[in-house]
């Protein structure tokens, strides 16, 4: 499409003779940029290419961003409030990998304010080819929050700490004056799910740009990367314990199976019952009625044959008779 | 090693002296007193969580946030098929994908709709103009990638659809020649038996010439109401009538004791081919004898 050619000027410092020559006149309104949000994101060391892609989508989307290098983790996170006074930045958003595993994300408002920590799931890309939608470099976006966000205090917390952070202050030098995506920030199953949509037509149709990720709260701290503790999510199940209960769960089957093997076994080896002298024989024994000798004084009557065996009787008597003959 | 179990020992000790404490104090009731652990207490400052909101939140004009809070747009196919919209804010199930996605798409459509109109008080452009070339988040050479996968996936699906329909085509194509042969054949035979009959001088008409055109005029309507009349064979219609209706009865009753010994059916005459000719309705057109062609022969 023709409107997608790069063009690396920000457009609205456009101007010829006074005159902006890219954009309608009436439209743009040149103002002093004034709230001064800067963000810095970075990362430990030890991460995967799909958080350093998050990282680099984060900073694509966000102009007010500035980035740094890895930060080691053997030093204290508290250092990272003097990276940020260095770069100038009030706000952090800090990527932690450990065990090339699982991803934590800290976001802080850097000298004194709050700061929570997050571990952070079902991680997409921009560069996902599923994720069709485009949108302006440095454009604002519009912020959309679920209702539950006013419900809890903690929730207004992070909400405001979400509004400081993702929103793109106005007339930025690197911003886009257009509106043309949005940010969503959703509850659902005590976790924070984040989408960015193009907008394509203002009555509603959208596409989904991404990146997008799921946040499961940990901790909420009064300071920044450190300081007592305002809120710790009882939902909240460490990875690790995760991990450990899938694996004892398939452990516990399989002892199972061992076990009831194992009885199976016991029952067909067990020693069996004796069964030649049966102790119970004799109880239903009634000894017989006695009955009287009968002597038979008169010879039984002969029986009588039938045809084959006469037959048989017969050929028997001449084989016999052939016999003594021979003989 | 010894280090430990002298450090266990004092721990031991320890508690034993606790206990000891506990039982003078009369807490100890009697029973088995066995060690639990705590339940481990979260935290929830809510106060502090609340001050340290007011202390850090910014007031800025709406302009400057651009954020919204809002319930998601009605679900509009779910109405029209009056389905309970079962995900009011509290229930969404975060493992149903499509219901899922279907809530944070409607949540970010009511948010817009809410939006344009307080976006375009502040005149804050939405759409860019046509002449408008900027950089996208995305690169040019993306788009490329990602239009020629939806294509793809498009043509993927285009053929296999098309090879679906051939397979059925294919199967009724089948069935249609096989239909198409066999009319041909029973044609044919039907045209040879004609052929016969006139040539063995039964039927001295050569209407079968003809009997094509017209049986191609007549063939949509003639032939139905010929097969309907024959219905079923002479055979058949005996054997109905014997061993009654409801076609093929597993073989069981072609012939039973009772119909092999019923001889009503019985006519010596004809059994012993003595009867007239009148059971066959007599034949017309029948073949004269020998002398008779020849009279007719040399009379001819």
């Amino acid at each position: 499409m023709a409107r997608d050619v790069l063009w690396r000027r920000p457009a609205y410092l456009n101007t010829v003779a006074g005159k902006d020559i890219s954009l309608p006149p009436s439209r743009i309104l040149h103002g002093k940029w004034t709230n001064k949000e800067r963000v810095l994101i970075f990362s430990s060391r030890g991460i995967n290419f799909r958080t350093r892609h998050l990282m680099q989508d984060l900073r694509t989307m966000m102009p007010h961003a500035k980035a740094d290098t890895k930060m080691d983790r053997k030093d204290k996170l508290f250092v990272i409030n003097e990276v940020c006074e260095i770069k100038n930045c009030n706000k952090c958003l800090y990527f932690e990998a450990k065990k090339k595993q699982d991803l934590y994300m800290w976001i802080s408002n850097s000298p004194h304010g709050p700061s929570a920590k997050f571990l952070v799931q079902n991680i997409h890309t921009l560069a996902e080819l599923k994720l069709t939608g485009n949108c302006l470099k440095g454009s604002r976006p519009l912020l959309s929050f679920d209702p539950k966000f006013d419900k809890e205090p903690h929730y207004a917390l992070l909400k405001e700490l979400f509004i400081q952070t993702f929103s793109t202050p106005r007339y930025h030098p690197k911003s886009q004056p257009f509106v043309d995506h949005v940010f969503t920030f959703t509850i659902a199953d005590n976790r924070i799910w984040f989408r960015n949509y193009q907008i394509i037509e203002e009555d509603g149709s959208l596409v989904e740009i991404g990146p997008r990720f799921v946040l499961n709260l940990m901790k909420i701290f009064q300071g920044s990367f450190g300081g007592p503790t305002l809120y710790e999510n009882p939902d909240f199940r460490s990875p690790n314990m995760h991990r450990r209960e899938m694996r004892l769960a398939a452990a516990a089957k399989v002892r199972e199976k061992q076990m009831v093997k194992e009885m199976q076994k016991g029952k067909k080896t067990s020693a069996k019952e004796d069964l030649e002298s049966d102790v119970t024989a004799d109880v239903f024994l009634t000894p017989a009625e006695e009955k009287p000798a009968d002597i038979q004084t008169e010879a039984p009557e002969p029986k009588v044959v039938k045809k084959k065996q006469k037959a048989y009787v017969k050929r028997r008597a001449l084989i016999c008779k052939y016999k003594e003959n021979c003989i | 090693h010894f280090y430990l179990y002298e450090k266990v020992n004092i721990i031991h000790l320890h508690f034993i002296a606790q206990l000891q404490e506990a039982f003078a104090a009369g807490l100890l009731k009697p029973g088995m007193n066995v060690l639990v652990d705590k339940p481990k207490k979260l935290v929830n400052n809510v106060e502090g969580l609340k001050q340290c909101l007011a202390d850090f939140r910014k007031d800025l004009p709406w302009v400057e946030r651009l954020d919204l809070t809002n319930l998601p747009a009605a679900n509009i196919i779910s109405q029209a098929e009056e389905k309970a919209s079962a995900p009011a804010a509290g229930e969404l199930d975060a493992d149903d994908d499509f219901q899922r996605e279907m809530f944070f798409y409607r949540q970010a459509q009511a948010t817009i709709l809410e939006a344009m109109p307080l976006l375009n008080r502040h005149s804050i452009a939405t759409k860019r103009p046509e002449d408008y070339f900027a950089e996208m988040a995305k690169s040019d050479q993306h788009m490329q990638k990602i239009r020629k996968k939806l294509i793809s996936k498009q043509m993927i699906m285009e053929r296999s659809e098309k090879a679906k329909k051939l397979r059925e085509q294919r199967k009724f194509g089948k069935k249609v020649q096989i239909e198409v042969i066999q009319k041909r054949q029973q044609e044919k035979k039907a045209m040879m038996s004609a052929v016969k009959k006139y040539q063995k001088g039964m039927t001295d008409k050569l209407e079968f010439l003809e009997g094509d055109q017209k049986m191609n005029k007549e063939s949509s309507q003639g032939s139905k109401k010929a097969v309907n009349k024959k219905g079923p064979s002479a055979k058949r219609k005996y054997k109905d009538q014997k061993f009654g209706f409801g076609g093929k009865k597993s073989g069981k009753k072609w012939n039973t004791k009772e119909s092999y010994n019923d001889v009503s059916g019985f006519r010596a005459k004809i059994a012993h081919g003595k009867g007239g000719k009148k059971g066959k309705g007599g034949k017309q057109n029948k073949r004269p004898g020998k002398s008779v062609r020849k009279k007719m022969k040399n009379r001819s």
